[in-house]
């Protein structure tokens, strides 16, 4: 595995995503949802060295607020484990664009 | 073209024919205001090549050609472009937000395998041994990743663009089969952009979508920028005089701005700085 693969899965994890096995061909990977198993998403491995880390931390709020995650929530959770401030804090900002985190 | 080519090629404009719908293809009704792109004008006195299949090619110019056909990916042979298809099917059967988006994404996946067949053709025609070679997209923006439909409607709006926006210079390239399909394809991958972006005016249409979409904004806005490659790249000129291309780096990524940040300011989102979060400038 790569490093830059290696890179994607730590960032994921944090935020209760799991990186499946290569999808077809290799390059590109599901991204399932710890919780559930169910896919949310996809990444591949050409991302440059330390972006994965940061994606994953500029989306922290939308996983709080739920606007990005699985439907099961376990991405909601797993953000307000790791900053309960910041959480609640994206939460009411999203509420007040309209949303209903 | 051969007989056999024409007729096959026939086929498959049949076949698009039959899938048409008010919505599908979205380059209709953008075409049908007028030319969506910019010109892009050589501003350099070069001369006037022009090479043919089966005619034997200057080795810079071949080697030149073969790099930006590898960036290009578009190929049936090309392991890696099946794989970002499939990656994109995946998507679209897992994350869609209606029927209807869904089969737009079929379709979409339709015109890019006709892509497939129309660059395998070219690449056998220029070197056989690459008709079949695995080239993995190696630009970044390619392998962002796409955890909403608003991303996936963002990675059509930008990234097929950049694809308009290169078919947009190839109307000129001193290749022949090339310049022949520009048009084709230019057409084709500014409907995938215009698919993205319809996507995106009903991501937008309430103030949650919104709030998403200016959010996803500050990864992708940096990534379309950066996919035109640095503004002093060393070959850029080589290109040029070869007629491979018209423009410099820094002349496309401007014009492509200037396009989609008119877009942007239309679904009410603000355009974020340009040189934010960007690796090549």
């Amino acid at each position: 595995m790569s490093d830059i693969v290696e890179e994607i899965r730590s960032a994921y994890v944090a935020v209760g995503i799991r990186l499946d096995h290569p999808a077809t061909y290799g390059t590109y990977y599901r991204l399932l949802c710890a919780g559930c198993g169910r896919m949310v998403g996809n990444v591949g491995d050409k991302l440059l060295p330390g972006m994965a880390a940061a994606l994953v931390d500029q989306q922290f709020d939308l996983y709080a607020a739920g606007l990005v995650g699985c439907a099961c929530g376990h991405q909601q959770e797993r953000t307000r484990a790791l900053d309960a401030g910041r959480w609640e804090a994206a939460r009411q900002r999203y509420a007040s664009a309209g949303g209903t985190a | 073209m051969s007989d056999t080519r024409t007729s096959e090629m026939h086929v498959i404009a049949e076949a698009e024919q039959r899938g048409r719908t008010d919505l599908w293809p979205f380059w209709r009704r953008a075409y049908a205001q007028g030319d969506p792109l910019p010109k892009l004008t050589c501003a350099v006195n070069r001369p006037a090549y022009r090479f043919d299949e089966d005619e034997p090619l200057p080795e810079e110019y071949k080697t030149l050609l073969l790099r930006m056909l590898r960036h290009e990916g578009e190929r049936a042979g090309n392991k890696s472009f099946l794989g970002l298809m499939a990656s994109c099917l995946d998507l679209a059967e897992t994350i869609f937000p209606t029927a209807e988006a869904k089969l737009l994404k079929a379709e979409y996946l339709a015109e890019e395998l006709k892509h497939g067949i129309m660059f395998h053709r070219l690449a056998v025609g220029l070197d056989r041994s690459f008709a079949l070679l695995d080239v993995p997209y190696a630009h970044y923006a390619f392998h962002l990743p796409r955890e909403t439909w608003a991303d996936d409607a963002m990675f059509h709006f930008f990234v097929d663009l950049n694809g308009a926006f290169h078919s947009r210079d190839w109307r000129e390239s001193s290749y022949v089969p090339l310049q022949k399909m520009a048009a084709t394809v230019e057409r084709d991958e500014l409907g995938h952009s215009e698919m993205g972006y319809y996507f995106l005016q009903q991501i937008c249409a309430d103030a949650r979508g919104r709030a998403l979409a200016q959010h996803l904004l500050g990864k992708w806005y940096p990534a379309a920028l950066d996919m035109f490659g640095r503004s002093d790249s060393p070959n850029v000129p080589k290109f040029i005089q070869w007629g491979l291309k018209s423009v410099g780096n820094a002349e496309i990524r401007h014009a492509y701005k200037q396009y989609v940040d008119g877009k942007i300011a239309a679904l009410g989102l603000e355009v974020p700085d340009e040189r934010q979060n960007r690796r090549f400038l």
